[in-house]
């Protein structure tokens, strides 16, 4: 049977936190050997976050974040205040084909593993920087946290409710954006790479990437000189286009009573006019308020109230359900609940991973958005515990059992 | 230098954004790229702007142009016999087919992978699809608004402490084709890549809500790990993270570690106030948030956006602005970088557009050609490519399938 395309291929993964991990994982997925450095000195901020099996921090390894985003990889802890903790992640970099990191830029010179080192020892090397701001540039030195670059790309400018502030994403999106616009600049480069022998470097701003996504706001101002407003979640071409309440969960998680939405849209009149007997209004088809986008825009706040008395009383998965049924455009608004335990899709999908890990068990994971029907994909292994691997890749890269033992002595694998 | 790509010759049928978006970027790439729009209609884009003084026109839509870019451009209605055999013609030729034709349409019209198969051995066709080829959601309906909602990231956003009624609120623009595309961009080039390796073609099916679902930073993992649900509402944990209005507009504050906090404590010029047991460290501020809100929005008012930005930055403090699009323009930082690329077209004029997402220090990112008009390169294809005789053309355009 077939290998996963990049079988054979290892990748030197300097990365942390959430973007440069988005992007190895998805070469990891790929079928790629990643290994990731890492050290017990100061580990990847995300293994110091929640959450935890148990709610609480004791173990370096337990974190489903860190868990979820490096499902596949290996983990290398090296000390780098020891030289000869250099020297291995020099040789580790010799025998790889890509080097990936996402430090600000310029740090990567300070470690002394700058593309152009890298590049005299090993020409065809390819290697990719995923700093906030890019490597030139008056900004180039700015640091980049994942919650500041969705205001910072303009999306929250984009973003908001009708007469209030910029409203944010919710979750760092500009990170795993540029991790996968990431991940495609390698393949580009390899693909490139095996045609002609080069190597090569790639300066990625994740600010940039995530402008690439918001093409329609910058098209705005630079054709019309105007910047747009903020319109919730309505839609200029669509209507109803909008998020309705639903029942809450019956049963309150943490004191916390959970609210559930569901997701509606009619792109059209006679979807709307399914839309109408669905809820069991079909007068409404062709009610002069409603029966024409123009007339269902002008009176939008109606045209929604009278859906959410319908949705109001629903468990959200049958509101969709039944939508869908009616040929309607609907889908729960899903919590992470929803999509773990109520979604049917995913799981007959076998989208989820469940996976041993050393710490934490069997747990389910997201997994791989796509299937490949050649060289098939999958999740190889749970994330790693810190260090996991180090004995493993010192032995494949050459070293003996006493070297290592001296190396662990010397403070160097730490 | 010729591009990475160059070599790769793609056919698309795709509307909207994920297809087009996977194809833009092998194409910025130099991958050459025919796209297939429905005759007369042409792909919905088109009719979704913005468009120069808001007067919609088929060939003047922001979103279309930009997302079409290097792309030669046909019209074929594939849902006619004969368009389906010009479609066979065309995938025998090519590297790649990418469409995000919908599952039922895809049953309707006949277009399986086992045919192309038959037609090419060695394609590689990515379907990319709303809630992927199987699965009891692969009929369902959807829009943009409904995938983010499906891929669990909508409900991550909108309301707050202070707005509970408010619904969850969408991200700005077509979010859930973009993430689509761009994984499909991926596992496309993973199979492109095996190809070089002596692998055959290969179906690749490309999931929107997977593709979302993916990404959902480490909300998911609750429920699993914790039995805790994720949500808009309630405090954030830790303090200042937040979005705050200068005079002159909103800076984003972004104070994680204890270091950076203590820094823009002095950018503040040391307040008193800053010293209070109740704001000594990060899960403090996070609890009493509320009280340090109003000491924060008091002296955040009085600065103006840049200069904070600068300031926190010359401390190493991750402050952003909550840049808006004339912000994004006038920006030194991007201006130095080239980012915005200006494309002509001949019917919607010059604009300036986003640039490349990364810069490839060899092979490079490059506009070569603006977004195809309708149809525009119909005699060139069909006639030109395929080899049919002007007679047949004319016929097939008569019959509507060009």
């Amino acid at each position: 049977m077939a290998q996963p395309p990049l079988t054979g291929i290892k990748i030197a993964d300097f990365t942390w936190v959430w973007a440069g991990p988005y992007c190895t994982l998805q070469l990891a997925h790929l079928g790629a050997d990643v290994t990731r450095i890492e050290t017990r000195t100061r580990p990847c901020v995300t293994r110091m976050l929640p959450p935890w099996p148990d709610g609480k921090f004791d173990s370096i390894n337990k974190s489903g974040y860190f868990n979820q985003y490096n499902q596949g990889k290996k983990s290398l802890s090296l000390n780098f205040k020891h030289h000869e903790a250099k020297e291995v992640a020099w040789r580790l970099i010799k025998e790889a084909d890509v080097v990936v990191n996402n430090f600000a830029s310029g740090v990567m010179e300070k470690m002394g593993f700058g593309y152009e080192a890298v590049r005299k020892v090993k020409p065809e090397i390819i290697m990719i920087s995923l700093s906030g701001y890019g490597d030139t540039g008056p900004y180039h030195e700015y640091i980049a946290y994942g919650p500041a670059q969705v205001p910072l790309s303009g999306l929250s400018a984009l973003t908001g409710y009708k007469d209030f502030p910029p409203m944010h994403a919710g979750f760092s999106y500009a990170d795993p954006n540029a991790g996968v616009h990431g991940a495609f600049a390698v393949l580009t480069a390899l693909y490139h790479r095996k045609k002609t022998g080069q190597g090569q470097y790639i300066d990625m701003s994740q600010w940039e990437c995530a402008m690439d996504l918001l093409a329609e706001g910058i098209l705005e101002y630079t054709m019309n000189g105007r910047e747009p407003e903020r319109n919730g979640n309505r839609d200029p071409f669509m209507a109803p286009h909008g998020i309705f309440k639903c029942q809450d969960l019956p049963e309150k998680v943490m004191d916390m009573t959970i609210d559930r939405w569901v997701s509606i849209v009619c792109a059209d009149d006679a979807e709307w006019g399914r839309l109408a007997r669905a809820i069991g209004k079909p007068e409404l088809a062709d009610d002069p308020r409603f029966r024409t986008l123009q007339a269902r825009k002008a009176n939008e706040d109606e045209l929604e109230a009278i859906i959410t008395e319908w949705t109001t009383p629903q468990y959200v998965g049958d509101a969709a359900q039944k939508l869908q049924a009616a040929g309607v455009a609907a889908a729960a608004c899903a919590d992470n609940k929803y999509l773990c335990d109520e979604d049917p899709n995913l799981t007959e999908r076998k989208y989820w991973v469940e996976l041993p890990h050393l710490e934490v068990g069997v747990r389910r994971h997201a997994g791989i958005p796509w299937r490949m029907s050649g060289t098939p994909t999958a999740v190889k292994s749970a994330a790693p515990c810190l260090g996991q691997h180090t004995d493993e890749v010192l032995a494949h890269l050459g070293y003996s059992a006493a070297e290592i033992e001296t190396l662990r002595k010397k403070g160097a694998l730490d | 230098m010729a591009g990475a790509l160059s070599d790769l010759k793609i056919i698309e049928v795709g509307e909207m954004v994920s297809a087009p978006y996977c194809t833009k970027m092998l194409a910025d790439m130099g991958a050459d790229v025919i796209k297939i729009e429905r005759p007369g209609i042409g792909d919905r884009a088109r009719t979704r702007g913005p468009f120069p003084k808001d007067e919609p026109h088929s060939e003047k839509s922001g979103l279309f142009l930009y997302l079409n870019t290097n792309k030669r451009g046909i019209t074929l209605d594939i849902a006619k016999p004969e368009g389906m055999e010009l479609l066979d013609k065309l995938v025998a030729g090519a590297d790649m087919l990418i469409h995000n034709v919908v599952p039922p349409d895809m049953d309707r019209i006949g277009l399986t992978y086992d045919r192309m198969k038959r037609v090419n051995p060695d394609l590689i066709m990515t379907s990319v699809s709303p809630f992927g080829l199987s699965g009891p959601y692969r009929n369902w309906r959807a829009e943009d608004l409904t995938i983010w909602c499906a891929g669990g990231v909508c409900v991550l956003n909108g309301g707050g402490p202070t707005h509970a009624d408010l619904p969850p609120l969408k991200t700005f623009g077509q979010q859930a084709g973009y993430q689509a595309g761009v994984h499909a961009a991926v596992a496309t080039m993973g199979a492109a890549f095996a190809r070089l390796n002596g692998e055959a073609g290969q179906h690749i099916e490309v999931s929107a809500q997977e593709s979302v679902a993916s990404q959902l930073e480490m909300t998911f993992e609750y429920w699993p790990y914790m039995k805790m649900i994720a949500t808009r509402l309630g405090q954030k944990p830790i303090q200042p993270v937040e979005t705050m209005e200068c005079k002159d507009g909103y800076i984003y504050l972004c104070c994680i570690e204890e270091h950076q906090w203590r820094a823009f404590v002095e950018v503040m010029g040391s307040p008193e106030w800053a010293d209070e047991e109740i704001f000594k460290d990060r899960l403090a501020r996070g609890l009493n948030w509320d009280v340090l809100k109003v000491f924060l929005e008091e002296w955040v008012s009085q600065q103006t956006v840049l200069d904070l930005y600068r300031r926190a930055q010359a401390k190493r403090v991750p402050f952003a602005p909550v840049s808006t699009m004339g912000d994004l323009l006038g920006s030194e930082h991007l201006k130095a970088r080239g980012f915005f690329v200006e494309i002509a077209q001949p019917v919607a004029g010059t604009h300036k557009y986003p640039g490349a997402p990364l810069k490839y220090h060899r092979t490079p990112w490059e506009i070569r050609l603006p977004a195809p008009t309708l149809g525009q390169h119909n005699a060139e294809v069909f006639c030109g490519k395929l080899g049919l005789a002007q007679a047949r053309f004319d016929e097939l355009k008569r019959k509507g399938v060009i």
